[in-house]
């Protein structure tokens, strides 16, 4: 296994090189965001997420930080702050995984099989529990509603305009980058 | 406080004690405060054990000596100025000693001790003794009613031995100092023998033979009648429990098994006694198995030595040394079975040379261990010593021999130290050029260490010692340079001049900055290029990690040490020869996971946990939020509509009740508040919990949902007779009317009065939310509600906080609360533990004491004096080792110990991976350089040249460059320098000519290469 300063490159080539689109806030490795796709057969079909990472100084001995950015219905997903309360990466998580497993496998794990009994949004793991179909119909409708590449997209614009200001600073002087050396 | 704990006693100094209380708990610190101490030889040695045990608090210490100080002395007592040669040892120490804690009676004798005398003591320390008195003074203390606990306990150079005798009949209370391990039970089988299945939550961390008891366990109840029962087959989720349970009822669900720990019995044998038959020797170094017989052999050589001559052997004295070894020779051929077959002449010639000598890191390392020792026999805490220790560190001694002559004394306060090591390493040792990172707890028995072995002590040396932190009244107990009257000062600069009192000579620099990425100005190049050798005395990994990297970057030794309670351990980091600090780690503590902690608490830290952050937010986040608002309306509020997310809903909703709805202008504004919250959060919010999911519901699969470990929880019902639920109020609103700035009235400490006020407060009753439990017909008004635009709601919410702060005073702030552990009057805790014990009452979760909860909601790390001597005198013996250079491996020991067992692990360090690619090799040691300014595109075909293809280059935490982004690939003709400073904002000082950049590579195979750091040079 490759030295730890080396696995978040490493990590994050994987990512890409399976067509992951990654965006890096001024080529920063310690926070970035993924996009992700609504697994198929699951009522979170069809919809687009983008989801914040956050690599913790020991990763990868400390497993990543995984939040929603745009609004998602799951039972085991914070409505208000979008964490994720995934028992998969905070209890299982050993060096030996890497991002691609988490959206690979953790993530569509989490939404094609939703752990109820362990909630964090109460409502959402209540209606699971009581009407399946109802449930379904909510996860659809906010689908619909929050998790359209607009959703991600218009999140995202902003986000890269800030990644063209970075082209800027790099494109200029010297001086002006002092200026702003510590941000 | 008229509704404070009642548990205090009153002989314990808790705010003093409380990282040490953490590793003994009450009982034990009680039992402490109850013990008389003789401590007999204030040598080194003697100085050690005493300034633990005044430490950890004991009744009294009666320090006993019947010589003079003498010159010699001066190398490893800490006590002991040049202007006490010449005094009794004994009185000379009572002062200093007694300024370490006034609690404790300190008391010197300086006559003969008749054994009668020793009937004063519960436990007897000698450090300087005969054996045949030794053998006398415990026989009387081992027939004594009740016995008196006898340590005979020296360090001979680099040589030392424990004897402890605790009685015929000693019991061990708790052998281990850990809690009890318990497990969730999942199923429990009709069964003979049954077996006992857990919930997959936790491992569970039993040992077979280990026994346990059973509660809350419904169905088969018959087990939980308080009976321990013994397991076997224990698993990490299952064991074997040796019980006929096929005749109980059938097991339904619920039940916790805990283990129980047994009080042992010791029959400790006379020291005449054990003499004869040692029993097994704890061996503390695998690779010097055969060594504990033979120091057993050479301790008692050394005293006939003694006897005969009245003197120690001359350090350099081939005469001496070959009189030991014939004494020994001739002991050794009348033992009969126990004859060892070598006795190692050169190791006993060495043993010889330095018997007179009591050296430091010798001093502090035994007198770690025998103060633990006295602990245990005080206490009957942690398992004691059964019954010798032999310990050696020859490897310290220079690698190449010195001739005999350099060991003579040169007339000065290192002589005894000279006359093991030699002047030439002496001298090497006073012009050092130390970096010591922290002076905390360790920091200060390191800085009396270097102090004694004259480290950094001529006008060439220098050491340099950083702190940012001040001295607070829970440090007192165990950082024993400072004193009350040091509360609040810079830790470095109170150490530092202790140091300087202990050796006037010392060259020391005090500096209050934290050592870290935003410090490399201070502790620049040039600082880190002189250094000799690095020592860590920090207590988090990060730090450790940081100055790692540093050593590493400037192949620097680092020498590392840690405590935990007990336990201790030592890592080396020898350029070239050793594995870094960063190479291996440790699995990142356990978290609870989210959920649980919101609503499935299942434990006290669970509980804790969530009253830890429920106090931030209500008193520290959101009264920030409020200020933040207030300050800077329009920049806020612009902040928050372009954050426009379920977040910033969020906040400005918390905001917006602070300053309308529950904003706060009396005290009875502050008690109504309180009294709501206990209603939202143990009542309320429970029903609501219960409502969503009743105590019948089922999962999708049928189960039910409310299984181990989830409990399920029943709301309160508030009561002014209960003096919980008034605490609860009281702190609450106490703490409340800090953060609006209103004056507590005198009142509201009145039991009474406090329940009048809250009587008054009006409860509206409480209605479930039903948004769970809508139908799929009413599914279209519902969606409407739950998913109203977070950004709608902002702008309303926001033209609502702008007509609240038209009403407010002019200027009006609120004051954000900082949680703080350590003060015991600021109502802090109280209100944690009042949160964290209602929450437990919930899920009928046991409660916990304000104590305990201070441990856990504080995270407190448990810390008491030996462990840390005993870590830094370890690290000593190796800084010998460091400070001569030229010593391999072999010869460096890194440790684990944990004085509670007690356990010694010394083991030779790990040395650094090597990798090899083509014809090269290398470590993470070693680093590459090119030269000459070059580009992006010049390092990648350098690289390929090496028939490595480089994909990533990173600076810092920044891409430079990957070969996925195709943006990147204008950056080919770049200069790396350039593009580091603009990319990763890389500031280069001016006066270094290089830059660092870390290369991820394949070879020809598409094999990762783990390539050196690069150096890049650009000027």
């Amino acid at each position: 296994m490759s030295s730890p300063s080396k696995r978040r490159e490493m990590d994050l080539m994987k990512l890409m090189i399976n067509d992951y689109k990654v965006e890096m806030i001024n080529d920063g490795m310690q926070e970035f965001y993924v996009e992700f796709h609504g697994p198929k057969e699951s009522p979170y079909q069809g919809g687009l997420w983008r989801i914040r990472v956050e690599l913790p100084d020991a990763y990868p001995y400390k497993s990543p930080s995984i939040g929603f950015v745009n609004k998602i219905y799951h039972p085991n997903v914070d409505e208000v702050s979008g964490s994720v309360c995934l028992d998969v990466i905070n209890q299982t998580w050993s060096p030996m995984f890497d991002l691609v497993n988490v959206f690979e496998v953790f993530l569509p794990q989490l939404l094609l099989y939703p752990n109820p009994s362990d909630p964090l949004n109460g409502e959402a793991a209540a209606l699971m529990m009581r009407d399946k179909t109802a449930y379904e119909q909510r996860v659809k409708e906010y689908c619909e509603k929050y998790a359209k590449p607009e959703d991600v997209g218009a999140a995202k614009e902003e986000k890269s305009s800030e990644d063209e200001l970075s082209e800027d600073d790099y494109a200029s002087s010297d001086e002006e980058v002092m200026g702003k050396a510590d941000p | 406080m008229a509704l404070g704990d009642s548990d205090h006693p009153a002989d314990i100094d808790e705010d003093l004690h409380s990282r040490q209380l953490a590793v003994y708990g009450r009982e034990t610190m009680r039992r402490l405060v109850a013990s008389n101490v003789l401590v007999s030889g204030m040598q080194g040695l003697g100085a050690e054990i005493a300034k633990n045990l005044i430490l950890a608090g004991v009744k009294s210490v009666t320090l006993h000596d019947e010589s003079v100080v003498e010159l010699w002395d001066l190398s490893s007592n800490f006590i002991f100025s040049e202007d006490d040669i010449g005094k009794n040892r004994a009185v000379a120490s009572k002062p200093k000693l007694q300024e370490l804690n006034n609690s404790v009676v300190v008391s010197s004798l300086t006559t003969r001790l008749t054994k009668e005398q020793l009937s004063n003591f519960q436990a007897v320390v000698f450090t300087d003794i005969d054996l045949e008195t030794a053998i006398e003074f415990d026989h009387f203390c081992h027939m004594h009613q009740p016995p008196i606990a006898f340590i005979k306990a020296e360090v001979r150079g680099l040589f030392g031995s424990v004897f402890c005798d605790f009685g015929p009949a000693f019991t061990v209370v708790d052998f281990d100092g850990e809690d009890p391990h318990t497990g969730i039970i999942a199923s429990i089988s009709n069964d003979n023998p049954a077996l006992v299945s857990c919930v997959d939550d936790e491992r569970l961390e039993f040992q077979d033979g280990d026994l346990v008891v059973f509660s809350e366990v419904q169905g088969m109840s018959e087990l939980n009648d308080n009976k321990p029962r013994r397991i076997k087959n224990a698993r990490p989720y299952s064991f074997v429990l040796e019980e006929d349970t096929s005749g109980y009822s059938t097991y339904e669900r619920g039940g916790i098994v805990t283990q129980v720990k047994l009080p042992k019995l010791l029959k400790f044998k006379p020291l005449k006694e054990a003499l004869k038959d040692p029993g097994d020797f704890l061996l503390s170094d695998f690779s010097k198995i055969d060594r504990p017989p033979l120091l057993h052999l050479a301790f008692q050589a050394l005293d006939k030595f003694l006897c005969d001559f009245g003197r120690f052997p001359v350090a350099g004295s081939e005469d001496d040394a070959q009189g030991l070894i014939s004494i020994a020779s001739a002991m050794n051929d009348s033992a009969g079975d126990a004859k060892l077959e070598d006795i190692y002449p050169k190791l006993l010639r060495s043993f010889a040379f330095g018997s007179r000598a009591v050296l430091n890191p010798m001093a502090a390392m035994f007198g770690g261990i025998v103060g633990q020792e006295v602990v245990k026999a005080c206490s009957g805490k942690f398992h004691p010593l059964f019954q010798f220790f032999y310990f050696d560190s020859s490897e310290s001694l220079p690698a190449k021999t010195e001739d005999v002559g350099d060991f003579s004394p040169l007339n000065g306060r290192y002589d005894a130290q000279i006359s093991v090591f030699g002047s030439k390493l002496q001298r090497k040792m006073e012009e050092a050029k130390v970096f010591l990172v922290g002076s905390g707890a360790l920091g200060c028995e390191f800085l009396k260490n270097l102090a004694l072995m004259g480290v950094s002590c001529s006008h060439q040396g220098k050491l340099t010692v950083t702190d940012d932190d001040v001295i607070e009244k829970s440090n007192l107990s165990r950082q024993f340079l400072f004193h009350d009257w040091n509360i609040g000062q810079a830790k470095s600069s109170v150490a530092a001049s202790a140091a300087k009192t202990i050796n006037p000579h010392l060259k020391v620099e005090a500096l209050q900055n934290r050592v870290g990425a935003e410090t490399e100005s201070v502790f620049d190049d040039d600082f880190w290029e002189t250094l000799d050798v690095t020592i860590n005395a920090l207590d988090n990994v990060n730090a450790r990690l940081y100055v790692d990297q540093r050593c590493l970057y400037f192949q620097k030794p680092l020498l590392d040490s840690g405590t935990l309670g007990a336990k201790c351990n030592t890592q080396m980091v020898i350029p070239h020869l050793t594995e870094n600090y960063g190479a291996s780690r440790d699995p990142p503590e356990k978290q609870a996971p989210m959920c649980t902690v919101h609503s499935f608490p299942h434990n006290i830290d669970h509980c804790l946990t969530w009253a830890r952050s429920e106090f931030e937010g209500l008193l520290e986040k959101t009264p920030a939020e409020v200020n933040a608002y207030l300050s800077n309306p329009s920049d806020y509020s612009k902040l928050m509509i372009k954050a426009g997310d379920a977040q910033a809903r969020d906040t400005l909703e918390h905001v917006l009740e602070y300053l309308d709805l529950e904003r706060c202008e009396t005290f009875e504004d502050c008690i109504t508040w309180a009294r709501l919250k206990f209603e939202d959060y143990f009542a309320n919010r429970v029903k609501q919990l219960i409502y969503t999911f009743p105590e019948d519901a089922a999962t999708s699969t049928g189960a039910p949902f409310w299984s181990a470990p989830k409990r399920f929880p029943r709301p309160l019902q508030f009561s002014t007779s209960d003096p919980a639920h008034l605490h609860f109020v009281m702190s609450a609103s106490i703490l409340r009317a800090e953060t609006f700035g209103i004056p507590v009235p005198d009142w509201m400490k009145h039991p009474r009065k406090l329940a009048e006020a809250v009587e008054k407060v009006i409860i509206p009753d409480f209605k479930p939310k039903k948004d769970a439990k809508i139908l799929t017909d009413e599914k279209a008004t519902s969606l409407s509600s739950a998913s109203v635009d977070d950004e709608a709601v902002i702008h309303d919410l926001i033209a609502r906080l702008e007509q609240c702060r038209m009403n407010l005073r002019p200027g009006f702030r609120m004051k954000p609360i900082q949680f703080e552990k350590d003060d015991d009057t600021n109502y802090h805790m109280d209100l944690i533990a009042a949160l964290a014990n209602m929450r437990a009452r919930n899920y009928s979760i046991p409660e916990v004491d304000k104590l305990k909860a201070k441990f856990v909601a504080g995270r407190i790390i448990p810390a008491i004096a030996t462990s840390t001597a005993m870590a830094t005198g370890l690290v000593c013996l190796e800084l010998y080792k460091v400070l001569d250079g030229g010593h391999k491996l072999e010869d460096y020991r890194n440790t684990f110990a944990n004085l509670a067992l007690p356990l010694f692990s010394m083991a030779e360090p790990v040395p650094p991976k090597v990798i090899k690619h083509r014809d090269m090799s290398w470590t993470v040691w070693d680093r590459w350089i090119i030269k000459n300014n070059p580009t992006l595109r010049e390092l990648l075909q350098w690289l390929q040249k090496k028939g490595l293809n480089a994909y990533s280059v990173s600076c810092g935490s920044c891409l430079l460059f990957n070969s996925l982004f195709p943006k990147h690939r204008d950056r080919m003709d770049k200069k790396v320098v350039d593009l580091a400073r603009e990319v990763a904002k890389l500031e280069v000082p001016d006066y270094r000519r290089h830059i660092d950049v870390v290369v991820a590579c394949e070879d020809e195979d598409d094999n990762d290469v783990d390539i050196p750091m690069v150096s890049i040079y650009f000027r």
